[in-house]
């Protein structure tokens, strides 16, 4: 078989608008629309690259940018518009895990579908099946039907039968939310081993930290279009610093704003942004201070000056010394935030704040859509104290408790415990 | 996966197999009498429909029970099949995604579903068969040649509703309503011999009619079916099913576009 590789030459895909019209009625089909749609920009704009064996090519991008058409493209999904797409190898992927999973089907016939459906003959599978489900540590729950199975377990047996299949060609998009930490690591080595192999591998990926890492190379989309194709390490500083560059273009002056409780916001200091959104308030509960494992409110009310389509709110908590402790923000939550255009609010609500003793920052931000810059965001104006004894060093406070093996003791322990 | 055209058809087969295999799990797994409901459908059809037409109006139909009965069988296949066909597409989204699926199998997969409903039905057909003094018969062994040629026939049809049913949301509707029509314009619980010969005529234009006959003329009657317009429908069936699967080919590279 001749080595495995990835060809894309001046590759363009332009999406009619009417097809992008999801249900269409026959009445359409009738009726002609009165005025011509506007065409849309590129989806993807003369984009050219190559990916050799045995090379992990990582794949860049604001939302929207053109990555998933990229995928779906090299995987033969669709047609270009122009240009051309050569694969040589059989394509494996790690698109959609388990999306073709069915709750009433038994683990071991749910992983026949999906190795079938992935190209392997049902011999082939059969002969694979024993190292799919030692992989993905399943032995007891094989026969168990899927809808008995968390979601880990099923995400396992996913990547398991999705990375047996022997692909010459390798497509991952955001993969690592698979499993726990254990099965990642697990999961990135089979990677690294299918690349020793031969594979040429496609990684599409928001954190530039997995993209230095993992990457050889990485090629960064801008609507469409490519904006670097360089050394990962250079791809990855030239979007970071990009993103920062955009929003201190943006940031405007505005004279100075005092908090509530005290400190006060300085554009280009601790406030940065565009402010066509504002952040108004912030407010913590049930207070800033707050114990381990304590559950806390962050309620960010905002002022939108004209309609913002679905912004994206982002709350980081760092320790005094920057280390980040906690980071969330809708578009990774699945959160849906509508166009906005007026004053409201929104609340994150944390249920158990595991933190160890100390000081702490709430950064809040609001993000353009597509995080090309920031609308506002507010940075070591929200102070957190998180109390408890001098005993707890560690960063982090999480709920446990100790159990003794000898009988006698644990009883004895129980008792003690019931009594204090 | 290997290149040659064995390799191939090995891998097509296997698909279907897995396939035909799932949709029929996932039929019947959770009810207590499984696959034995594809008997109730049609059996409860027939007894309406020999009530109705035995007891209250009286048609003049020798052997009537297995006379509909086959009418059902060889009916329900098609319309179940067609009325599977148009949300094929549109509730496959996985398989949709997956680089490098076969989709054009996925038509087989369903005939193949509803065929095996009728499979499960063929006993009962043949009690009633022997209950009304019909004995097995050389003609019999034509049976397959029917099967193949209702089943090319089926899938031709289902290529386009499937594909149409993606852009146009309202196919399955359409469709729904078109074969309630459909099923009283062929001959299942009546005889078109029965019709004014001007009607007649026109019974000719539906290709289920000369298929539902030859299934009547091999099994009730024992006689070869008219084996001229049963290969007109064979090559129609042929025609539309390379036909139906262009479209379904070119309009396949739209589908994500359009779930």
């Amino acid at each position: 078989m001749s080595a495995s590789r990835i060809v894309v030459e001046r590759l363009s895909k332009r999406y009619s608008r009417a097809s992008r019209v999801p249900a269409r009625r026959w009445r359409d089909l009738l009726m002609r629309p009165r005025q011509l749609p506007s065409p849309r920009p590129p989806a993807l704009d003369d984009v050219t690259f190559t990916v050799r064996a045995g090379e992990m090519f990582g794949v860049i991008g604001a939302n929207g940018a053109g990555k998933s058409t990229l995928l779906r493209l090299l995987g033969g999904i669709g047609r270009p518009t122009s240009g051309r797409v050569e694969v040589v190898g059989r394509i494996g992927a790690l698109l959609d895990l388990g999306g073709g999973f069915l709750g009433d089907l038994t683990g071991r016939e749910n992983a026949t579908l999906a190795g079938v459906v992935a190209g392997l003959t049902r011999a082939e599978f059969e002969t694979r099946l024993p190292a799919i489900v030692d992989f993905a540590e399943l032995q007891d729950f094989i026969d168990a039907p899927l809808h008995t199975y968390s979601s880990g377990m099923a995400m396992r047996l996913a990547f398991a039968v999705a990375v047996h299949t022997d692909p010459g060609v390798l497509l991952v998009d955001e993969f690592l939310s698979v499993g726990d930490l254990a099965f990642q690591a697990k999961c990135l080595q089979r990677i690294r081993l299918l690349q020793d192999g031969g594979c040429a591998i496609v990684f599409v990926s928001h954190s530039m930290d997995q993209i230095r890492e993992m990457c050889d190379r990485a090629l960064w989309l801008r609507h469409g279009a490519v904006a670097a194709c360089d050394a990962a390490d250079r791809v990855a500083a030239a979007f970071e610093e990009e993103m920062r560059a955009e929003t201190i273009r943006r940031t405007r002056d505005v004279p100075p704003k005092a908090l509530p409780a005290g400190g006060v916001l300085r554009m280009h200091e601790n406030r940065f942004g565009s402010l066509e959104m504002e952040i108004s308030d912030v407010t913590l509960r049930p207070g800033n201070q707050i114990r381990p494992g304590d559950a806390l409110e962050v309620e960010i009310e905002f002022h939108a000056k004209e309609r913002i389509e679905d912004p994206v709110f982002v709350v980081t908590i760092c320790r005094d010394d920057g280390t980040i402790c906690f980071d969330a923000n809708t578009q990774a939550s699945g959160a849906v935030v509508p166009a906005l255009g007026d004053n409201g609010s929104i609340r994150l609500l944390i249920s158990r704040l595991d933190l160890g003793r100390g000081n702490y920052f709430v950064d809040v931000g609001i993000y353009e859509r597509t995080w090309t810059h920031a609308y506002d965001y507010h940075l070591w104006s929200y102070p957190l104290t998180v109390e408890g004894s001098s005993a707890q060093k560690g960063l982090m406070v999480a709920p446990c408790r100790w159990e003794l093996g000898t009988t006698a003791l644990a009883a004895s322990i129980a008792k003690h415990a019931q009594v204090r | 996966m290997s290149a040659t055209a064995a390799g191939r058809w090995q891998y097509a087969w296997d698909v279907l197999v897995v396939l035909v295999d799932r949709d029929l799990k996932m039929l019947y797994k959770r009810s207590s009498i499984g696959p034995l409901w594809a008997l109730a459908a049609p059996l409860m059809q027939l007894l309406v429909l020999t009530v109705l037409f035995r007891g209250v109006i009286r048609l003049d139909v020798p052997n009537y029970a297995p006379y509909v009965f086959i009418g059902l069988l060889a009916w329900n296949w098609f319309s179940s099949s067609l009325l599977q066909s148009t949300s094929l597409i549109t509730s496959s989204r996985a398989l949709i995604r997956q680089p490098g699926f076969p989709l054009p199998l996925l038509p087989f997969v369903t005939v193949a579903v509803r065929l095996f409903h009728l499979a499960i039905a063929l006993p009962l057909l043949l009690i009633l068969l022997l209950m009304q003094g019909i004995r097995p018969s050389l003609v019999w062994c034509l049976v397959p040649l029917l099967l193949v040629v209702q089943f090319i026939f089926i899938t031709a049809l289902s290529y386009p509703l499937a594909a149409l049913n993606v852009r146009v949301r309202d196919t399955q509707h359409v469709v729904g309503v078109g074969l309630q029509l459909l099923m009283f314009l062929t001959p299942i619980f009546y005889d078109p011999a029965s019709l004014p010969p001007a009607v007649q005529a026109w019974y000719g234009l539906n290709p289920m009619v000369p298929i539902i006959d030859a299934w009547r003329d091999v099994l009730l009657k024992s006689r070869a079916p008219d084996l001229q317009s049963l290969t007109v429908v064979g090559l129609l069936g042929i025609g539309l099913l390379w036909a139906g699967r262009s479209i379904f080919v070119r309009e396949s590279h739209h589908f994500v576009e359009e779930l």
